[in-house]
């Protein structure tokens, strides 16, 4: 019987799951321990809230759909304000969720089974409130049917060379696969949650949910096929999304937006916000359920050094970026440059540097990347920067276009405010609903590391 | 390549010492080759075009380079992911490593003509001769205010330090890991690991950094008008296609060697990096397809006209470029993505036919890139350099080739065929089938 102090012992960072680890404080941890934590103060706390933040996008929503888009401050030319920042920052957040669950499993990288359900919840999360922007921003919501290619008597048809319209079908794709994935993912662990649950509604719930799983060799043959084939599928649509996301911009002439390297730039950038939302909700979590055995120290570190590749890749970006506008010896793109580097809007271009460049150079040391708090901060000051890239990115172009005398710097109002934090407080309360309710590691993928390891102790002995 | 069963320890690979090949000969025939091709670039060139000779030099040295870049981007990845299957391939990648300063001294003749007379008709680099004539009718480069707007970045002492300075990027990244994994198989220390792992996470954003310059310089720059952030990246994924394409070849043409790979490679191998190269396939077709498609869409004629160049003559007739063109959409891309996707295309002969016929297409890539060239005629018109092959292109071509093959077979024939003291080489040799 190990002592509480033993099963919470620090982990070595090359391990993947802590040596207390076993398949009964597995089920106690994921299972039992969980929806018992899940009913401390902090959680009800917690719970109301995100409920507040919730019912304040709601107003928000409501009053928008009452009033129209002008109670934000959008102001030709600056048409595209915090809906569509908020947007792409959602998705972008998204995508850390699908890289982690679909393109780390063909690379067979095993420490993304601790992390993974956890990633793909937050994918869906972040996908449902990106989805919301581009909706309220037609204008007319109730038409949004619109960009659904059906023959109607009207001759109404989407406009096919839009890349909004390419939006509509990635994200519903998207968003579509990923419910899958995760559904998927999720059947024997709900299984064996209904195989742990006391008879009542909640055992019903779970196998009503649970397909009839038994854990058959056959069921666990066709679960892997369709598990890898998912993730084939995946891996293409988590890049097209993004890249598409990017063509909104680059498709066009603005100046400052027409940058060939948008596709990959904006992938790369969605995979460091998405990694720094994952480190910024499961460091809390880990310590507030204990599951300091199956996220260890090597989990932490592995997140830190996705950050620093995927954040030198945004940095690389900024640095073309600014070059190519110099080099182009275009008047408009220098103009552009010029403001974002001097005028009304540098402090969030610098602010942007320093968050996305600067900061994350501290995740050279591994000791901040295993220290989880360091990491927390370095990952909070992420989020916020790449929030302001996609900030600089819709204002600063569309602000300065090519008719001067049209020129309109771009101030939010409050309801810009409330709907996007309003959307942050329902995505942590989606949150804090999932922790409570589902299994919140892969449990039966976290049996296959035991597993092995159990198999290599046999070995060596 | 051994089965998957048969297991082997690193003393049986390292007893291997089979015969050496003969290299000095290829020192020869290169240094022959070079030389003639330098008197050409030097004495001969078209009224018309006389830079043609200079491009093609180019498109001949910049083929093995991009090969040194590829193996050196993958290798600084193998490190950084703590690869174990990859360390046996290793070493076929550091005995390439040895050429890489030779490939400098390759460059070097054009480099002379450049520095000898910079505003040479000979110069591809049209921006590097004020007086000339630039293409578009905006009058002589010195006037035409787009290269004024570039002239901080694209002028000779500029052009001179960025290109000694990529080199030595490549010089001292490359020749670092070489020495380090040979100086562990004689001492069995494992600091050398440990430091090859932290200069890859460092010469990962200085390699970057030094390609995308490398491809601003001697490709981009020669249509000085045109612009894409993309470039870089696109020379980048050329470079890991060609790279990973030239690993594969050595590591078979090793396999059938008593003192190489000989019953040390497994299909496990051929099969992971018949993945790698699937995965460099999809991306350089998603690189090159997102330049090509967000110029195009934005149809702005800066940028329209590089690609124009490469399809459509002056009076709007299709060129010679035009045919190029469609063979790299279907054949640099589809035939490639649709062998490789194939689990059994992925060992044994079918793979060896995909990395000779993805480095074919490479060149063809790489003459696609660098020799459509807008020029300006006697008569001040303007026209674009057709497909050729000169006999400048094949010389440099192949010469450069025998100096590449040269020094790697002299550190072939000196080293061990696998970094015997990794301290992961056991997983590497008996990998996961």
């Amino acid at each position: 019987m190990k002592t509480a102090k033993q099963e919470n012992a620090p982990t070595r960072p090359n391990e993947l799951l802590g040596p207390e680890m076993s398949p009964e404080l597995l089920n106690q941890r994921v299972g039992d321990e969980a929806r018992v934590r899940a009913r401390a103060w902090w959680w009800w706390l917690a719970l109301f809230a995100t409920a507040g933040g919730v019912f304040m996008m709601f107003t928000a929503i409501t009053w928008v759909l009452a009033k129209g888009v002008g109670i934000w401050g959008l102001q030709i030319p600056v048409a595209w304000g915090f809906a569509i920042i908020n947007f792409v920052w959602w998705i972008g957040i998204g995508h850390a969720g699908t890289f982690i669950s679909a393109i780390l499993l063909l690379l067979q990288q095993d420490w993304r089974n601790s992390i993974n359900r956890f990633t793909e919840a937050m994918t869906l999360f972040a996908v449902a409130c990106a989805g919301l922007f581009p909706l309220l921003h037609l204008g007319r919501p109730q038409y949004f049917y619109y960009l659904i290619p059906y023959p109607n008597e009207m001759g109404l048809w989407p406009q096919f060379r839009s890349p909004l319209v390419w939006d509509f079908f990635a994200v519903s794709t998207y968003g579509t696969v990923s419910l899958i994935f995760w559904y998927l993912g999720l059947v024997p662990d709900l299984a064996t949650m209904r195989d742990r649950t006391k008879p009542g509604l909640r055992k019903k719930i779970y196998a009503f949910f649970s397909l009839g799983w038994l854990g058959r060799d056959q069921q666990w043959k066709d679960y892997r096929a369709l598990y890898f084939m998912l993730a084939g599928l995946a891996t293409p649509l988590v890049i097209s999304v993004h890249s598409i996301v990017g063509l909104d911009f680059a498709v066009s002439i603005v100046p400052g937006w027409h940058s060939t390297v948008f596709p990959p730039y904006f992938v790369a950038g969605a995979i460091f916000s998405g990694f720094a939302m994952v480190a910024t909700l499961v460091i809390p979590i880990r310590k507030l359920f204990k599951l300091e055995g199956m996220i260890t120290t090597r989990h932490l570190d592995n997140i830190g050094k996705v950050m620093l590749a995927t954040g030198m890749m945004v940095g690389f970006g900024y640095v073309s970026e600014v070059f190519f506008e110099w080099y182009s010896g275009d008047a408009f793109e220098m103009q552009t440059l010029m403001d974002r580097l001097t005028g009304y809007y540098a402090p969030v271009f610098w602010t942007v540097i320093f968050c996305n460049v600067i900061s994350i150079q501290a995740l050279w040391w591994r000791g901040i990347r295993t220290n989880p708090w360091l990491l927390w901060i370095l990952a909070g000051v992420a989020n916020i920067g790449m929030w302001m890239e996609r900030y600089l990115i819709v204002v600063t172009s569309l602000g300065h276009d090519y008719l001067t005398s049209s020129w309109q710097d771009f101030n939010a109002t409050g309801w810009d405010w409330a709907l996007y934090l309003g959307t942050l407080c329902f995505f942590f309360f989606l949150v804090v609903l999932f922790v409570r309710l589902i299994p919140m590691v892969s449990m039966h993928e976290i049996r296959e590391i035991l597993h092995e390891r159990a198999e290599r102790g046999k070995e060596a002995s | 390549m051994s089965s998957s069963s048969d297991a082997i320890s690193p003393s049986l690979a390292a007893s291997n010492s089979g015969r050496k090949e003969p290299s000095t000969i290829f020192l020869i025939a290169g240094a022959v080759l070079l030389a003639i091709s330098t008197i050409l670039l030097f004495v001969t060139g078209s009224e018309a075009d006389p830079a043609r000779n200079f491009s093609g030099w180019i498109v001949g040295v910049s083929f093995w380079v991009s090969i040194i870049i590829g193996m050196l981007f993958i290798t600084m990845i193998w490190y950084l992911f703590d690869s174990g299957w990859s360390i046996v391939m290793r070493r076929q990648v550091e005995h390439a490593f040895a050429a890489t300063p030779w490939l400098l001294v390759c460059f070097l003749p054009i480099i002379a003509l450049v520095v000898l007379d910079p505003g040479s008709a000979k110069v591809a680099w049209t921006w590097l001769g004020h007086a000339k004539m630039s293409p578009g009718g905006h009058g002589s480069v010195e006037q035409d205010v787009l290269y004024q707007a570039k002239s901080g970045y694209l002028n000779y002492g500029a052009l001179l330090i960025r290109f000694f300075g990529v080199f030595a990027v490549w010089i001292v990244l490359t020749q670092c890991f070489r020495k380090w994994s040979l100086k562990m198989d004689e001492t069995g220390d494992h600091k050398y690991v440990h430091w090859a792992r932290k200069l890859s996470a460092a010469g990962i954003p200085l390699c970057a950094a030094a390609t995308t310059i490398a491809a601003i310089d001697w490709f981009k720059s020669m249509n000085y008008h045109w612009f894409s952030t993309m470039y870089g990246v696109w020379f980048f994924a050329a470079s890991m296609r060609a790279g990973l394409a030239a690993i594969v070849l050595a590591m078979f043409w090793q396999s059938r060697r008593d003192g190489g790979l000989k019953g040390i490679l497994k299909p496990a191998h051929a099969y992971l990096m018949g993945c790698i190269m699937l995965a460099f396939t999809i991306f350089w077709a998603y690189i090159s397809f997102s330049q090509f498609f967000l110029i195009y869409s934005a149809n702005i004629p800066e940028e329209t006209f590089w690609y124009n160049m490469r399809e459509l003559t002056e009076e709007g007739m299709k060129n010679s470029w035009f045919v190029i063109s469609r063979l790299l959409i279907y054949g640099y891309f589809f035939v490639p993505f649709l062998w490789l996707l194939f689990y059994t295309n992925k060992f044994g002969w079918r793979i060896i036919a995909a990395a000779s016929y993805i480095l074919v297409f490479h060149l063809i890539d790489l003459y696609w890139n660098i020799l459509p060239q807008e020029l300006v005629g006697e008569h001040h018109e303007i026209f674009t350099r057709g497909f050729s092959i000169m006999p400048v292109d094949i010389l440099t071509w192949l010469g450069t080739g025998c100096i590449f093959l040269w020094a790697y077979l002299k550190s072939s024939n000196q080293y061990r065929p696998i970094p015997i003291r990794d301290p992961r080489i056991l997983e590497s040799l008996n990998p996961n089938e």
